[in-house]
């Protein structure tokens, strides 16, 4: 890994970043492997918080083994799981382990993971754990207390392009960016006019946008995500694609998909990069990037 | 109002069983508005009791009583000359009305009926929803009257998460998108510059301490 | 009959409280079957004789409670 995030961002290439989630346990063989796999690959390694409120190992150090391994990694921080002294010591403290990207988030319910009976905190929220970071790269605490010494970080945000009604999920992605977002990766985006239409919006603002991409694997999780993840939609032409696949064949049809939308919007200069999700089918990532032309 | 739900019976009627002589103390106020504790819901506890002790050939007294409310001394005072007679009392009031019983009679066992649930309004006759949580430092004037405290799940203060979805909440189908009704009302109102700024971290200070409020007029001056 | 009550809605009521009430005896371990809501009119004599004596099986096959009566 040659350059930072930050470095890449700022050179305005097509900004690539793919997805690690930290298993339930401490059998780490398979996360290593992707690690490996991808670390060159990409600009970045998110790694997920709690990912969907299921408890898994934490964020911070799988970031920490990514830096290790040679890697670029990027620290989710969801609001659902610590307080603002949490919150902030955590920061303060992937700082001094060399992590400086993070990506905030407000965080999943509680109810919808594996805990259900644990205590939601949601101190703060995604706009305002960016402002916090703002602050203590200016030195001071929420609180307003004096730090000794400053961290300088790369802050990301997310937005759900397809989100109904969109409006009020654009003043927050307003907030997100006055609070100080440099990089915004979106939520699954399969409707690439629909897409356009958010970008030509998006840019005018200050900020570098990676359009979300989640790998389909069949017409039936396409289908899935239609009636029960809010904010994505795939329209029919791309489940009727990906149902057309021959038998044992839906996962290459997903990938190849994939390959043609990273494609698209790299070509037609639509997006500043793309944020790959393989969600456990993490090895195909390469083959997505091949399929688009960026291996 | 304060809304309650009474406990599961079975959970009542294991809390007092080892006792043979019970008072069940209902509140006039928000539970008995709620139909969770007021003297028609002591009646049927009570009765249930009695029943249920005799079906299994337990000899348990249990009486009924329900006062104004629990949350002022002097109704609970109503109850001091006979409550010796009593073995265990249980209150069927709110969090406050059980403590301040189990205050006023720290001699006596005490056990709580109901599960309280929410500051909420009457939607329509038996059904209830939550409008308050009680945090001490309002937000309703930036908020078009709409609390994202008590109606989003996460009380996010500075709009939707993205769970949200045709304007309901990510836990349920349910369940109304706080900021999605505050965007339209705001819109509604012309007000939507009161949610444009980032609003500040909320002030749980306000809710956490004292608990405790004096009148200003009841303040000692100096 | 069934939402023709004299009393409007009146015996749509019923039936709700009705149905909570079935509730509150199986809670206790009294069988629900021992109460059950019959719509009928002042003119409906036979009808009602065939409903008390449907009750009047339900209690036989049932069988005493060991409630005395003191109780509720």
């Amino acid at each position: 890994m040659a350059k930072s995030f930050k470095e890449a961002l700022e050179s305005g290439k097509f900004v690539v970043t793919a997805e690690v989630g930290p298993p339930k346990g401490v059998e780490i063989e398979e996360m290593k492997h992707h690690i490996n796999l991808l670390k060159d690959k990409v600009d970045g390694l998110n790694v997920t918080d709690n990912q969907s409120s299921v408890m898994r190992i934490g964020s911070l150090p799988v970031c920490k083994l990514i830096k290790e391994i040679g890697g670029e990694p990027i620290l989710q921080m969801t609001c659902r799981d610590r307080n603002r002294l949490a919150l902030q010591s955590e920061l303060l403290g992937a700082y001094i382990l060399g992590i400086t990207n993070v990506l905030c988030l407000t965080g999943d319910y509680i109810t919808v993971g594996d805990h259900v009976d644990a205590k939601p905190v949601f101190d703060l929220d995604s706009a305002l754990l960016l402002q916090v970071i703002k602050g203590l790269e200016e030195g001071k605490d929420i609180a307003g207390n004096e730090l000794k010494g400053n961290p300088t970080f790369c802050k990301g945000a997310i937005v759900t392009p397809e989100a109904n009604p969109i409006e009020p999920q654009l003043m927050k992605f307003e907030k997100k960016i006055k609070a100080g977002a440099e990089f915004i990766q979106t939520q699954a985006i399969y409707d690439l006019d629909n897409f356009k239409k958010f970008m030509k919006y998006a840019r005018k603002f200050n900020v570098k946008i990676m359009a979300g991409i989640v790998l389909l694997v069949s017409a039936g999780m396409a289908r899935y995500m239609n009636a029960n993840v809010p904010g994505i939609f795939v329209p029919k032409d791309l489940i009727d694609e990906m149902a057309s696949a021959e038998k044992g064949k839906a996962l290459a049809k997903g990938v190849e998909i994939a390959g043609r939308m990273i494609k698209t919007l790299k070509d037609e200069n639509i997006c500043d990069g793309v944020h790959i999700m393989a969600i456990g089918k993490e090895d195909k990532v390469p083959d997505i990037l091949e399929a688009a032309g960026i291996a | 109002m304060i809304v309650a739900e009474r406990k599961p019976f079975e959970d009542i009627k294991a809390m007092i069983e080892d006792y043979n002589k019970i008072l069940v103390v209902g509140c006039g106020e928000c539970v008995s508005v709620c139909m969770a504790g007021g003297e028609k819901e002591v009646q049927i506890l009570a009765s249930q009791l009695r029943l249920a002790f005799e079906e299994q050939g337990k000899e348990i007294e249990v009486d009924e009583t329900t006062l104004e409310r629990q949350c002022d001394k002097e109704y609970l005072e109503e109850i001091k000359d006979k409550i010796d007679d009593y073995d265990a009392i249980i209150s069927m009031a709110c969090g406050a009305g059980v403590q301040f019983l189990a205050e006023m009679y720290n001699n006596k066992s005490v056990y709580p009926a109901l599960n309280t649930c929410f500051i909420g309004v009457a939607e329509r006759e038996g059904e209830w929803s939550e409008r308050c949580r009680a945090c001490g430092d309002c937000v309703l004037a930036e908020t078009g009257g709409i609390c994202p405290v008590a109606i989003c799940a996460k009380g996010l203060l500075n709009g939707p998460c993205g769970g949200t979805n045709d304007g309901k909440c990510e836990l349920s189908k349910e369940k109304d998108c706080a900021w999605t009704l505050i965007y339209n009302r705001l819109k509604d109102l012309d007000k939507l510059d009161n949610i444009r700024e980032i609003f500040p971290p909320k002030k749980y200070s306000a809710q956490t301490t004292p608990g405790r409020r004096i009148h200003e007029a009841f303040k000692e001056k100096e | 009959m069934e939402g023709e009550c004299h009393f409007l809605e009146g015996n749509l009521r019923a039936k709700m409280w009705v149905t909570y009430t079935k509730g509150l005896l199986d809670e206790i371990g009294i069988e629900p079957e021992r109460l059950k809501m019959f719509n009928l009119s002042s003119s409906m004599a036979p009808q009602f004789k065939e409903a008390v004596e449907e009750m009047i099986e339900v209690a036989k096959k049932l069988g005493p409670t060991k409630i005395q009566n003191k109780a509720a």
